[in-house]
């Protein structure tokens, strides 16, 4: 930390970094903060803001960070550049919205030969909407493939960026670093707010730590905050000491005082950080400001699944791992809820598939808890006869057709950048998922842009993977939910044994129900293995079968021949076999392994 | 203590591709030379500590043990006598590779003492015996038969597999018809499975091997066992059939869970509740006996509730099925103190039958062996 440092807000530069995955969001931060001393070469780790393994390995940053480092510009003066990171996927994108509202400006990182991606201009329009300053980068001109020129013309098409602007650079060279700090000091305007002001600071993250407890990531709007001040948020009336302010550089470290305009974190014996929600404004509580800070909504999920312990046994283990993970995620969402078939579990909640899956992840990976997860369902809003609304994501809980007047599904505006040969192919995708089309601009004379509107329940499985396939993976995709359309809809139950397994229960559009009701015995045939007697399949609706299927009983199950040494060998193969059965889901008389509640999402 | 010995010879003329046993095409014949010093030694070394047992059999597996000369054999065989108390009336079976005989080298067989031969035939459809990589045809299993006969052998075995690639009932039926029609005294019949590491396996993973179904299997096995036993052979354990009094007297000591000596390269040993293998690698297995060791790979001393689990799902491959009175005897407590549940449950299930004195699989416990063995098993 500089010596000399003394408060001013007209030398406070506070930026994020925008970028499509795969970018290079998170090099360029590491230049930034190497070029500015904020850590040593010997400190230093590949992609430095990202401290989970699976960030690391997904290549995306799930937690937004800050941290400060310090710039002697070329200008003679000190200035205090926050960094504010943010999540790099559209299903964090409210997140993003939040960290953004904590920026003046935000760097824009494009890779030279990749070029837009549909989340450039999603980054672009959520920069806008926070009014930033954009700061142009085109990343990787180091590769063979770059094409700077064209990148900026593209950028140029979609956007008031002029060509000029653009800085090239290659974080993994080192080239352009500079340049960058020198815009980002001259070109980003410093805060607005004033210390003199009653206190009001934006909740942009938070992070639960067993130490410390709840730590806020904060910027300070208006005020100043000082450790033992009392301070609440505005949703909120609960009244918090302030414990500990800081600053991360990038680790931890404890300062007197935040003032307008700065970026920080507040310790303050947060129970929980449910009390501590993202876009949230904390406030003065001897002092409070009337006025909240814009923008501030709680976040809703819009992807659900049951999720389940195969081993009943592990049903502690999973909801002590769903409320750990829930201390530091308060978009994850989960509640307790019994299945006939799997007993135990939890309907959980996420922004989005790709939220889904890491959640799923961590709790095998960093729990070590075998799950089963059902098919990701929306929430559905049902207006029964008796005129009460409900909102359902589960279908088990779907009531009985004859009760129903209307069933209405989530709707999303799809944004699709792709180069125009592969137009053909998409649109019959979005045919087929049941999307209406809206718009189609040129990006440039080979890049398209496509606007649709799809039922969300269209693209949570496997649509993401689909368009990168039919495009050889240029293609991408950003939606935002738009709001709720009627449907006909209809719950698929499927039977095994003639016992309705409630965990395999889903909803689907009339027209589709028959063609995935058909697949999904057909695979179930496959997967559930033979059993002492005949096993008849059937996917009903409202009791009707509409399709079916038999598993013959099991005829020869011998090894052929078992001499000497062999025996030992063969008592541990049916051992292993044994504990295979044991890992086994039973319906009535009917072991379904774990696979067919997960080879069914695949299909 | 009484003992079964087995010696095994890894080599093979060539390796066939559905075959995981511990076996290596053979390059150079003083490979052989120098295996049989370490059998020779091995032996030795076990000739002290063993030297109150008797051997009640003795089986020359592979591998294809008549890869050797008659002579070399003959050999081994005396010394395996001077080395080891062997019981005059001893059971000695010999493998034999029908392309691997002729009438010299099986007149040396008999005359070393040998009185067991068990051959290879797999089939008698040469289209599938070249598909499974055999050296031989039908014609030289039916000669090595004949030429076995009439040097003296009476006690002959011959091996089929059948679940092939692309195979029919019919072609088993025909392969069973033939086999019989030769009057052997025993017949193994195994299905084929695909054994990770094997040429098959590499195909099957491919999706190039189209094996019959689990109900063409079924309907295989059921018809051979009908059409065995109504030509006069006793089904006496899941794969094996032999005429009256003729069942392979060194298997059944491997079914009745009883001790047996195993020499050479990989061979098991089961001997004082241990279980332990030699070192399958055959230059290393003759390295290590050869440098004053015994050659053991690894192995494990059987808790005593292993050794009853195995007792039992050996003692149900048989039709004799597990005794009450000889479980009783051997491990001082009654089969149905520690098994009832899992026998009833089976019992209920028509895979296992009970009567006063043992329980046994039933006809369609036979078939679902793996499903009653997993019941019995922790």
């Amino acid at each position: 930390m500089l010596k000399d440092y003394h408060y001013n807000i007209e030398n406070i530069r506070n930026f994020s970094i925008i970028a499509h995955i795969d970018h290079g969001k998170s090099t360029i931060a590491d230049r930034l903060l190497e070029y500015t001393g904020t850590i040593s070469e010997r400190e230093k780790r590949e992609q430095i803001l990202d401290d989970m393994d699976l960030e690391r390995e997904r290549g995306i940053t799930i937690k937004s960070k800050a941290v400060r480092l310090y710039y002697h510009s070329k200008d003679g003066k000190e200035y205090i550049l926050n960094l504010i990171d943010t999540p790099g996927h559209v299903d964090f994108s409210y997140e993003v919205s939040r960290s953004l509202a904590a920026c003046e400006g935000a760097l824009l990182i494009v890779d030279a030969s990749q070029g837009v991606q549909a989340q450039t201009i999603a980054n672009i329009n959520l920069a806008l909407k926070s009014n930033l300053k954009i700061i142009p980068v085109i990343n990787k001109i180091d590769l063979t493939t770059a094409n700077p020129d064209r990148v900026a013309k593209e950028l140029q098409n979609i956007s008031e960026i002029k060509e000029e602007e653009v800085i090239l650079a290659s974080a993994k060279e080192g080239i352009g670093t500079s340049d960058i700090l020198e815009a980002i000091v001259n070109k980003i305007p410093p805060p607005k707010g004033s210390s003199k002001l009653p206190l009001r600071a934006l909740i942009f993250d938070s992070l639960y730590n067993s130490y410390k407890g709840t730590i806020v990531y904060v910027k300070v709007v208006d005020g100043i905050i000082k450790p033992g001040m009392f301070i609440q948020t505005m949703s909120n009336n609960i009244k918090y000491e302030v414990a500990e302010i800081g600053i991360f550089r990038p680790k931890m470290q404890p300062i007197k005082e935040l003032n307008a305009g700065e970026v920080g974190y507040i310790i303050a014996g947060f129970k929980n950080i449910k009390d501590t929600h993202v876009g949230d404004t904390i406030i003065d509580a001897s002092n409070p400001s009337r006025e909240s800070l814009p923008g501030y909504k709680k976040v809703t999920p819009l992807v659900f699944c049951s999720i389940y312990p195969v081993d009943n046994k592990d049903y502690e283990n999973l909801k002590a791992a769903l409320d750990k993970l829930k201390l530091n995620d308060s978009s994850l969402f989960s509640e307790a809820e019994t299945s006939e078939a799997l007993g135990f579990g939890f309907r959980c909640g996420f922004l989005g598939l790709l939220h889904m899956e890491i959640i799923q992840e961590r709790l095998e990976r960093e729990y070590d808890i075998n799950l089963i997860a059902t098919t990701p369902s929306v929430m559905y809003q049902v207006t029964k006869k008796d005129g009460e609304t409900k909102k359902i994501s589960n279908p088990a809980s779907f009531p009985p057709k004859n009760e129903i007047v209307k069933i209405e599904e989530p709707y999303v505006k799809v944004n699709i950048i792709t180069p125009g040969k592969c137009i053909g192919g998409i649109m019959d995708l979005v045919k087929e998922r049941r999307g209406g089309f809206k718009n189609m601009e040129y990006i440039d004379e080979k890049i398209l842009r496509l606007d649709y509107h799809l039922p969300l329940n269209e693209i949570i499985l496997d649509f993401y993977d689909k368009l990168k396939s039919i495009s050889s993976g240029y293609a991408s995709l950003d939606y935002e939910l738009i709001g709720y359309q009627p449907s006909e809809l209809a719950k698929v139950d499927i039977l095994v044994n003639h016992q309705l397994v409630d965990a395999l229960s889903f909803i689907i559009h009339k027209d589709k129900a028959y063609t995935r009701a058909r697949k999904i015995v057909e695979k179930l045939k496959e997967i559930i293995p033979r059993q002492m007697y005949e096993v008849p399949l059937q996917a009903t609706i409202e009791g009707t079968i509409i399709a079916r299927e038999t598993i013959k009983a099991l005829k020869k199950d011998v090894l052929a021949k078992c001499y000497g040494g062999d025996i030992t060998r063969k008592r541990k193969l049916l051992e292993k076999q044994k504990a295979g059965k044991k890992r086994m889901k039973k319906v009535g008389k009917v072991e379904i392994p774990q696979e067919a509640f997960l080879g069914i999402l695949k299909i | 203590m009484k003992l079964g010995l087995y010696l095994h010879f890894p080599y093979c003329i060539s390796k066939c591709p559905y075959c995981d046993f511990n076996s290596y095409q053979l390059e150079k014949d003083n490979q052989i030379t120098s295996y049989i010093a370490a059998l020779y030694q091995e032996i030795t070394a076990y000739s002290q500590k063993l030297e109150k047992s008797n051997i009640k059999t003795i089986y020359l597996g592979g591998g294809t043990p008549t890869i050797l000369s008659g002579t070399k054999i003959c050999n081994i065989l005396e010394f395996c006598k001077e080395n080891f108390k062997v019981d005059k009336d001893a059971e000695i079976t010999i493998e034999a590779n029908p392309g691997t005989l002729d009438g010299k080298k099986i007149r040396l067989l008999i005359e070393s003492g040998i009185n067991r031969l068990s051959l290879g035939a797999q089939s008698f459809n040469n289209l599938f015996l070249k598909k499974l990589g055999r050296i031989h045809n039908t014609q030289e299993i039916i000669d090595s038969y004949y030429l076995a006969r009439e040097a003296g052998f009476n006690n002959i075995n011959i091996d089929i597999m059948f679940a092939l690639p692309d195979q029919t009932i019919e072609d088993l039926q025909a392969t069973l018809k033939k086999t019989v029609s030769l009057k052997p005294d025993h017949l193994s019949l195994y299905n084929l499975t695909i054994k990770p590491g094997t040429e098959y396996y590499k195909e099957y993973k491919r999706g190039k091997l189209k094996l019959p179904t689990e109900d063409e299997e079924f309907d295989m096995y059921n018809w051979a066992i009908n059409y065995l036993e109504e030509n006069g052979f006793e089904h006496y354990e899941i794969a094996n059939f032999a005429r009256p009094h003729k069942r392979s007297k060194h298997n059944l000591i491997y079914w009745q869970n009883k001790p047996y000596l195993g020499i050479g390269a990989g061979a098991y040993s089961f001997i004082r509740g241990y279980r332990y293998m030699n070192c399958e690698d055959p230059a290393r297995y003759i390295k290590e006996v050869m440098s004053g060791k015994l050659p053991i790979d690894n192995g494990e001393k059987l808790s005593l509730r292993k050794r009853m689990i195995e007792t039992i799902i050996l003692g149900l491959r048989t039709k004799d099925g597990v005794s009450y009175k000889k479980f009783k005897t051997r491990f001082k407590i009654k089969l149905n103190d520690i098994f009832s549940k899992q026998i009833n449950k089976l019992v209920n299930l028509r895979l296992l039958q009970k009567d006063n004195y043992k329980i046994k699989l039933t006809r369609k416990g036979i078939f679902l062996a793996n499903t009653v063995f997993r019941e019995f098993v922790d």
